[in-house]
């Protein structure tokens, strides 16, 4: 088991409510779970849990069966990274190079074994041509990818993601998304990625859907878009497959027979896109 | 990117200029500075010879000549100020010009009038400095001469060869001194300067100072400077899309309208340092703990002989300033 919450709580100082409510799960080494929640369902606070960035109130948290806690937390760091939301908030670096550096000069690898792993991770993310460049000047697709192979360069063995895409154009989420793709078929990766776009959620292996706090949905893809009601009533917007078959389902234009075979073809194409 | 704000801003060019150690920049520059306030405040030609160095990196920067010119244009006005208070308060020396006053109301009303309209009209303005300057050197002449109506009150305005010496020379010292600097900002990646400064710091981590996290902070604020002033920039179009005018107005409301610049900044930069301050422990910093480092830092020839020519000159001038020899 690669993580394990048990019966995990946290809130914030001076609030009474929990934003995480006696949360617990498991995740299996080499998967993909996708996070679902509206704003501020507790996503992402789960994502700074994991990282030991923030400390939960109540239960424990386990990584490779080693305690989170203070003694533990920087040996465990090393298995872990996360890409945040705003790409401009986590640059240090004043240069690519500089900034894809970063964590390996934290974790003391040796200059040599460095520029190597640069080289190898800035071509994997396909910003070979831009080491010398100033963040700044980035597209957001871009900083993300390099944000990617800071987290790729320290070669962990979980990477999550935490809204990774929202704040990008279309064409920057579908680079990440393919990206996140190849990191779980390709590179055989421990993957996170908490988002509110049911879109990004197919390919995981896994959906949990949060609501205060709390596990509202926990499946595969298929088993957790089926529950259409509870996804909607969790503030989630249903992707036009879903939507169109939720549509075709209501008419009485269509027969019976028919409405099953068109709805059976969406559902199919839904996953296949 | 505000590309008036020149400071921080790291401009990459293939030049010699760039490929100096910054550890060689960094003393040139403290050398430059200490240096041009040891040249006795009337020998000019020592304080050419100091501005030659960074007129020569200037020129081999390859990096456009107005971006160092908008460096000074920040404080352009520091600079006249000084130089004015030095041309009219510095009574020492021969008189140079001697100007008769005549205040009266007609010369009164057309100084106000100059003064109102530039006012109403700056904001079209290019080089509103160098205009205000002019308009204020009309205004001197015009009141040599009483118009219409005797002169109620003469005075005397002397300018003295010290006081014009002196200021001439506090502007080009001031000058020097900002373009070394600026240079310095624009060829040398923040990262390789706090190296270099944590390079100076390390004999301090033997009494256990942990100058580490000092030359992060450097590091972090020189990062963040562009991204700030980016962020203000938006702020101020976001408010003037809303009516905010930060340049019209009495005292009291731009007062105002700056506190709604200044909240959204504050809340957005707190915003900023705790999400960084996640992402840097996320990816392992640890205060304080050893790191490694990509750069790698190595002086070369040209290092070593723009350091000998420095130091020479500097000690020169040390044995000129005791009075060993004279210029």
């Amino acid at each position: 088991m690669f993580i394990e919450f048990k019966d995990v709580s946290f809130k914030y100082p001076n609030n009474d409510k929990n934003v995480i409510d006696h949360l617990s799960f498991t995740l299996e080494k080499g998967s993909m779970l996708a996070i679902l929640g509206h704003n501020g369902s507790g996503k992402s606070t789960i994502a700074k849990l994991i990282m030991g960035l923030l400390k939960a109130t109540s239960g424990s948290i386990y990584i490779c069966d080693t305690l989170l806690d203070e003694k533990s937390i920087d040996d465990l760091r090393q298995k872990m990274s996360i890409i945040f939301q705003n790409p401009d908030n986590q640059f240090v670096g004043v240069t690519v190079k500089d900034d894809i550096a970063f964590g390996l000069e934290n974790h003391q690898i040796p200059r040599q074994e460095m520029l190597e792993k640069i080289s190898k991770y800035a071509t994997l993310v396909d910003m070979m041509a831009f080491l010398d460049a100033n963040p700044e000047n980035l597209s957001g697709g871009q900083k993300q990818r390099v944000a990617i192979a800071g987290a790729l360069a320290m070669e962990t063995e979980l990477i999550i993601f935490d809204e990774a895409t929202s704040m990008l154009d279309p064409k920057g989420t579908k680079e990440i998304n393919a990206m996140i793709k190849k990191l779980k078929n390709e590179h055989n990766k421990t993957i996170i990625t908490i988002t509110h776009n049911l879109e990004e959620a197919l390919f995981a292996d896994r959906v949990m859907v949060i609501n205060d706090g709390k596990i509202v949905l926990d499946g595969s893809p298929q088993e957790v878009l089926k529950e259409q009601t509870i996804l909607e009533a969790s503030g989630l917007k249903l992707i036009d497959g879903i939507a169109i078959i939720k549509e075709i389902e209501k008419t009485s234009l269509l027969s019976k027979e028919n409405k099953e075979k068109i709805c059976e073809a969406l559902w199919e194409l839904t996953f296949k896109m | 990117m505000n590309d008036n704000i020149v400071f921080g801003q790291y401009i990459y060019k293939n030049s010699i200029i760039h490929k100096i150690d910054p550890r060689t920049k960094l003393i040139m520059l403290l050398l430059i500075m200490i240096g041009t306030f040891l040249i006795p405040s009337d020998n000019f030609i020592l304080l050419l010879i100091a501005l030659l160095i960074p007129l020569i990196a200037v020129v081999f920067s390859k990096i456009s000549i107005f971006k160092y010119l908008k460096s000074l244009k920040q404080i352009a006005f520091v600079m006249l100020f000084s130089f004015a208070f030095q041309l009219f308060a510095n009574h020492q020396g021969k008189i140079l010009i001697s100007l008769a006053i005549n205040f009266s109301v007609t010369n009164i009303i057309v100084a106000i009038l100059i003064l109102v309209l530039f006012f109403l009209i700056r904001k079209y303005l290019p080089f509103k400095m160098l205009i205000f300057l002019g308009l204020v050197i009309l205004i001197l002449y015009l009141f040599r001469f009483p118009m219409l109506g005797n002169a109620f009150k003469m005075t005397q305005i002397n300018i003295y060869e010290k006081g014009l010496i002196h200021g001439s020379f506090l502007i080009l010292r001031v000058f020097t001194i900002i373009l070394a600097s600026t240079t310095l900002t624009l060829t040398t990646k923040p990262t390789d300067l706090t190296n270099a400064i944590d390079w100076f710091l390390m004999p301090l981590e033997k009494i256990k100072i942990k100058t580490s996290i000092f030359t992060m902070m450097i590091s972090i604020a020189l990062r963040f400077i562009p991204t700030l002033f980016n962020e203000t920039n938006k702020i101020l179009k976001a408010q003037a899309s809303r009516g905010v005018d930060f340049n019209e107005g009495k005292f009291i409301e731009q007062i105002k309208q700056i506190v709604s610049l200044l909240v959204p900044m504050f809340v957005i930069s707190i915003k900023r340092a705790e999400d960084l301050a996640d992402a840097m422990e996320a990816r392992g910093y640890i205060p304080g703990n050893k790191r490694t480092k990509l750069v790698k830092m190595k002086l070369k020839a040209l290092d070593y002989i723009l350091l000998l020519a420095t130091f020479t000159l500097f000690i020169l001038l040390i044995l000129l300033r005791c009075g060993v020899y004279a210029l």
